[in-house]
Order: C-alpha cells, then structure tokens, then sequence
C-alpha cells in the first residue's frame, strides 16, 4: 500500500467514525425532506386557513361585487359588512378578540383608483395579501362593468377564465423544464459545491495544522514524504466530502422518486407533477466539480496550513482562499441572469470560481459541451500546478514552528 | 570494525546565515549505544533529522546501513523518537500504533499483534481502545516508545529521549535501550546530560557549534583524558591534611591544583610528575592514608576540558534546530 493511501485512509476511517460526520451524515437528508415537504405543506395549509373580514364601503358600490367574487374564489373568505359609521375603536376590539382577523376600508374614490386599506393580525400573511388584492380587482372589473350598463353575463365573459403565465426554460434545444425549477436546482447546486469546498477546505487546514501543534508531524515525515502526507490529507478528507455528498445524493433522489408519497402523506395532492431538470449525467458534472473544485482548493489550503504555527493565525491565512469563495458566489447572478452571456463564460473557465459556477451554468443548459470540457481541462491543469506549487511550500513550512514567512521568504520556499 | 550503521561524512546545513551543522563527519558502527553529546543549539537535532531525511543536508554525505541514502527505504528500518513528541490525540491507542507499523511498510495484520504486543509489555492492554488523549501523560510517552519500536528497527534514533520523562519511564526506556542493544540492534541518540550519557554509551561523539570535539569509545576516552594525573585522596585527620597540605601538595614541581571534594581531594599532577612520587612523599611524611586513588575523569569534566565551561553550560544563544 503506498504511503499516501495509508495516510489517506487513516484520515477518512477517523472522520467518517466521529461522531460529528454521521450525526451531519444522517441529518443532511432529514433537513432536505424538511425543505422539500415544508414550503409545500405550509403553503397549502395556510391557503386552506378561513378568515373573517370587516369591509367598510365608503364607495357604497364595490361590495356587492366583492362578496360574489370572494364565494367564487372558493369561500375561504368571509366578509361581513359593517356600517360606514363605526368607530375604529370597535374594529379593532374585534381584532383583539379575535371575532375578526382584520378590516378592510375601501374609500369613497376606490373606483377611480383610491388605495383600499387592510388592517389585521394576518396583514404579514403575503398569500393573503395578494388573493385580497386579487379579489379587489376582479369585483372592481365586475363593478365598472355594471356602472356602464353591461350585463352581468357579459361581465363575466370579460373577466373569465383568469390567465396565468407558466415561465419555462428552454435554450432553444426544445427540452424545456420549468424555469423556477430549473433555477432552484441550480442555485441549490452551487450553495451545496461552495459550502462543500469551504467547509472541507478548511478541515485540510485545520488537520495540517493540529498535525503541527500536536508535534506529531516529524514522527510521520520520518517516514514518508512530504508530498504524501500532503496528497494523502487532501484525499483522505476529499473522500470524506465525496462519501458525504454521495450519501445526500442519493438520499434526494430517492426522496425524489417517491415524492408523490412522501407529500401524500401530508396531505398534499399533485406532488409527482413537480418536475426538477436533473439527470445522471447532470450528477456526473456536479460531482467531477465538486471534486476537482475540493482537490484545487484544498492544496492551497494544505500550504496555507503549513505556513502557519497555530490555529489563530490559520484563521487569518484562509481568508484570501475563503475570498476567493465567496466572489463566485457573489457573481452568481450574472449567471443566471444570462447563462450563455461573455461574464458567465469567463467566470465557468477561470479555476477559482468554476468548480461553483460552472455546474449551475451547464444545469441551466447555458454551457455547450466544448465549453464544459474546456473549463474541465483548466481546472484539471489548475489542479496539478496547485499541487506541485503547494506540495513546495508544504514541504518547507511543516517543519516551521517560528513566526509566518513574508511574501519574499515565500518566494525563496519556493525556489528550494 | 564492522560495517557501519550510520556513517555521516562531512555533511554541512545552513538556516540563512546561521550554519546550524559545519562538516560534521561520524560514524557509528552497528550494534552500540552512541551518544550524540553537546550543549543546546550544538547542531544535534539538524543532524539527527538529516539521517532521518526530514531535512537535506547542503553538503557532504550520509549513508545507512552500509551504502543506502537516507530515505524510504532506509527510514523502514529505522526506529524515531523526536525530541519533539506528539501523538494523534483522537485516535485509538492500538489503531495508532498499528497506524505507525503501516507507515513503516508493516502487513496489516501484522501491524495489530504487535501493537497489542507492545501494548501488553508496557501494561498498557486495557486501554487499547481508548483514545490517546485519554491517556495520563506518563502513558502516553510510553506508547510514544512503543511507536519509534513497533516496526522492530534495526537502529533506533532518539533525539533528547530523558527530557520531560518520570523517573519510571527514564527506567523503562533505559531497559528499552539496553534490550535493543542485546538484541544486537544500533542506537543513536542525543543528549546534553552528561550523566545519562556516561551510564549507557558505549561511544559517544561530542559537537559544540555544530562542529565535532572529539569522538570515540566511551571508555577509551576516559583513559586518555585522564593519562593518570587525577588522583582523589583522603586522610585520617584534618590535623594529618593540613600537614600535607602545606608539604608536597605545596610544592608546584609535583602539583598544579588541589580542588576540595567531599570528604577528600582531589589533587592535579604536575605533567611531569607521577602519582608514585607523590604516594612516597606521603608515606614518608607519616601521615594516616585513608584512600589514593587514580581518578577517571567523569564525562562532564571531559566535556568542560574540551569544550569550555561556558558552551557546556549551554549560555550560547544559537537555538537548538
């Protein structure tokens, strides 16, 4: 067995046993269950919830129409009408009893546009707000139509059926998928790849470092090599990631598969319409990103912890490489704003930010495949200098335990 | 002489400026405890970890076991104690010493009986699923033994191995030694106390400024350094001391120096001047001889001659690297 892998293996058979990893490990796919099943299921209880409004009618024209509207939208709003003179002292008594979840007041010139206004305890409930502003609308259509003398029929003609747009990606290949859906996934990908790279980047770090405080490293360069205790780290705790990210993975998709169920059983009709636009071969780049990405990242960290002496000045070390992070991050935008513009190609070539950039470009379909295996083949030759530049440094600074070298003593490691 | 475990010829290192080791040259002959001996900052811990090629030296040459380079190779058959200890305070006790087997090229298997192995001779069986730093530190240096040995070394290099130790595991690691060495195996080791040295050494090599001072048997020094000059002598009674005193241990022909020990002296001869000369001058003074004894200087008394009193006491400011 060479050196490196018994390095490496020691690595990953101490983490994967902690604790720590198979509480994460295990949790990482209960937490998805909750964010795939939570939004859903709240959204669908909250819209079943009844309310009870108060409308003062300064116009005197608009409720008739809105009670109709509201028993057609499906009853789930009761509106009691309250004389124009009641006092708000009495209004809002009902609201603090709860006899009334609010009041709406619709002024005199409601009509030629004046703002209705409703106060209540579920003002904050956005849903609400917005099927309220819905109904205004629809009795405001319905009331005009009869001020000018048209048929109730007719009016309804005018103002059914309703119409929605549905917003669908496409990229002119003709596969098209939802563009919601389609950006979610995208978006969860790259938060996943960055979290992944910063979170296991840093556990290289820390591992090279404890090695260096506890004093354990000369026993171990007595003997192997530097270079395989470096690659042996990086590997060790990279498998970690991947076995992790693997596990979560699959745990998605088979939560995927069955969601249709799993939804059911809250109660939640129509799930298995839900359609995410991610393949195999869609994994298959995540994961090469995610790896590369990790390994690229992960030597620079291994150097920055073999320049430094103790975990406070690690702290400060990785803040360049963490920046480096997080720019992507920041420019995730001008990727999703337009997938296949000049900025998104620039960003998914440069090794820095493509391991984060690149998967979301290629699951919005704005990469062709000679763009994907360009910036593959950077990153990997990114790789490789990576490693040779850092397996430099790491050699000469493990061994360091004085104060952090300056730029120029960098330079001179590296010259050795 | 046999072949040599360890012979380093002319072997130079540098930090910047600073030349840590200048043109060391040593050679250690299989199947002896040599001692590496000089004050802090002498240069010994560079060249213990140039033989364990953790570091390369700028110039000259160092071959293990005949004719191998330091290196992967070499470093199988060589057992580490650094002066820097350390142990992966998470692991298992029996995983981590079976974890050090590994890296020195031992089977898997293999690799588990003889940490249990070690384990059980160093009564230490009942933690062996426990984590290192669950252990008492007194524990934990002998499992750091148990991590320089576990691959059955056929040299086994110890960097400063008695500082920091009780005096139960300075024993169990002095037993550790002189079983090795009976089982014909070589031990290099460096210290700057003089005294643990004289009592296990069969060579030594003394550095200073990461020069060379003298090096040879232990016991061959000692006779030359002494070339019968020392003698320790003790009289019947304070009036029968006085007497000589101010007879033949005053006469600068016969005696450079006269030092006060404990319960005697200890007398300097004229180079010249032989201690039967001085034995007849006291017997026919008539004075009551309890002892007249040719001294053997001690390690350290060598080590002060030849070095200085001030380097000896380790007041250079060099760091020790």
């Amino acid at each position: 067995m060479p050196d490196w892998l018994v390095i490496a293996s020691r690595e990953l058979r101490e983490r994967v046993r902690s604790k720590w990893f198979i509480a994460v490990t295990l949790l990482g796919p209960l937490l998805l269950a909750a964010v795939l099943v939570l939004p859903v299921y709240l959204g669908v209880k909250s819209a079943e919830q009844r309310a009870t409004v108060d409308v003062v009618d300064q116009s005197g024209q608009l409720l008739p129409a809105l009670v109709e509207a509201a028993r057609e939208a499906g009853g789930h709003l009761d509106l009691v009408a309250v004389d124009a003179g009641t006092p708000q002292d009495e209004l809002l008594r009902r609201i603090r009893d709860k006899e009334r979840s609010g009041f709406l007041t619709l002024p005199a010139d409601v009509l030629m546009g004046g703002a209705a206004v409703y106060r209540g305890d579920n003002a904050t409930n956005l849903k609400f707000a917005a099927s309220l502003g819905q109904l205004l609308n629809r009795a405001a259509v319905t009331a005009r139509g009869r001020a000018v003398g048209l048929d109730a029929a007719v009016v309804t003609r005018l103002v059914r059926p309703r119409l929605t747009v549905a917003a669908v990606h496409d990229n002119g290949t003709g596969q098209a998928s939802s563009a919601t859906a389609a950006f979610v996934v995208g978006y969860a990908v790259m938060f996943l790849l960055y979290m992944a790279i910063v979170f296991y980047g840093a556990a290289v770090m820390r591992s090279v470092v404890a090695e260096k405080t506890g004093r354990v490293v000369e026993l171990v360069l007595s003997a192997v090599s530097p270079r395989a205790l470096m690659l042996g780290k990086v590997l060790g705790v990279g498998g970690v990631g991947l076995l992790q990210l693997t596990t979560w993975a699959v745990a998605a998709l088979v939560l995927f598969h069955f969601r249709g169920a799993v939804l059911g059983a809250f109660g939640i009709a129509g799930a298995d319409a839900i359609s995410v636009p991610l393949g195999a071969g869609d994994a298959l780049v995540v994961l090469a990103y995610f790896a590369l990405g990790f390994f690229f990242y992960a030597a620079l960290f291994a150097a920055a912890g073999a320049m430094v002496a103790s975990e406070q000045e690690a702290q400060q070390v990785q803040l360049p490489l963490v920046l480096l992070l997080v720019i992507p991050v920041l420019c995730m935008q001008l990727v999703t704003n337009d997938p296949r513009g000049g900025a998104a190609e620039v960003l998914t070539l440069v090794p820095f930010s493509s391991p984060i950039l690149m998967p979301m470009r290629w699951l919005l379909g704005g990469a062709t495949t000679l763009e994907l295996l360009l910036s593959l083949a950077i990153l990997v030759l990114s790789l490789l200098a990576a490693l040779a530049l850092a397996g430099r440094i790491y050699r000469v600074g493990i061994l360091s335990y004085g104060k952090r070298p300056s730029l120029r003593e960098l330079a001179r490691w590296l010259r050795r | 002489m046999g072949e040599l475990a360890v012979a380093v010829s002319g072997v130079t290192k540098r930090y910047g400026d600073f030349v840590a080791v200048d043109a060391l040259s040593l050679a250690v002959p299989r199947g002896v405890v040599y001692g590496v001996l000089g004050p802090n900052g002498a240069g010994k811990t560079t060249t213990l970890r140039m033989i364990n090629d953790i570091l390369a030296p700028d110039a000259g040459e160092i071959r293990l076991f005949g004719a191998l380079a330091p290196g992967r190779e070499a470093g199988r058959r060589i057992g580490y104690l650094p002066e820097e200890r350390g142990l992966y305070p998470k692991m298992r006790v029996v995983e981590l010493l079976a974890f050090f087997a590994r890296l020195r090229h031992v089977p898997r298997r293999d690799a588990l009986i003889r940490a249990d192995r070690w384990l059980d001779r160093l009564e230490l069986s009942a933690w062996r699923k426990h984590a290192v730093q669950d252990l008492s530190k007194g524990m934990q240096q002998k499992v750091q033994f148990a991590a320089a040995l576990i691959h059955e070394p056929e040299l086994l290099i110890l960097d400063e191995p008695w500082s920091g130790l009780d005096p139960i595991n300075a024993d169990v690691l002095r037993d550790i030694v002189l079983e090795q060495r009976a089982a014909g195996r070589t031990i290099l080791f460096s210290t700057h106390q003089m005294a643990q040295a004289e009592q296990i050494c069969d060579e030594v090599c003394i550095i200073a400024r990461g020069k060379k001072v003298l090096d040879g048997p232990l016991d061959q020094l000692r006779r030359a350094a002494a070339a019968d000059r020392l003698v320790a002598l003790e009289l019947a009674t304070p009036a029968d001391l006085a007497a000589v005193e101010a007879g033949p241990l005053a006469d600068p022909a016969l005696v450079t120096a006269v030092r006060p020990r404990r319960g005697h002296v200890e007398v300097e001869l004229a180079s010249d001047a032989a201690a039967g000369t001085l034995l007849a001058r006291l017997v026919a003074l008539g004075v009551g001889v309890r002892r007249f004894e040719l001294v053997v200087p001690t390690l350290h008394q060598i080590f002060v001659d030849r070095v200085g009193a001030e380097v000896a006491a380790g007041r250079e400011g060099a760091p020790d690297a």
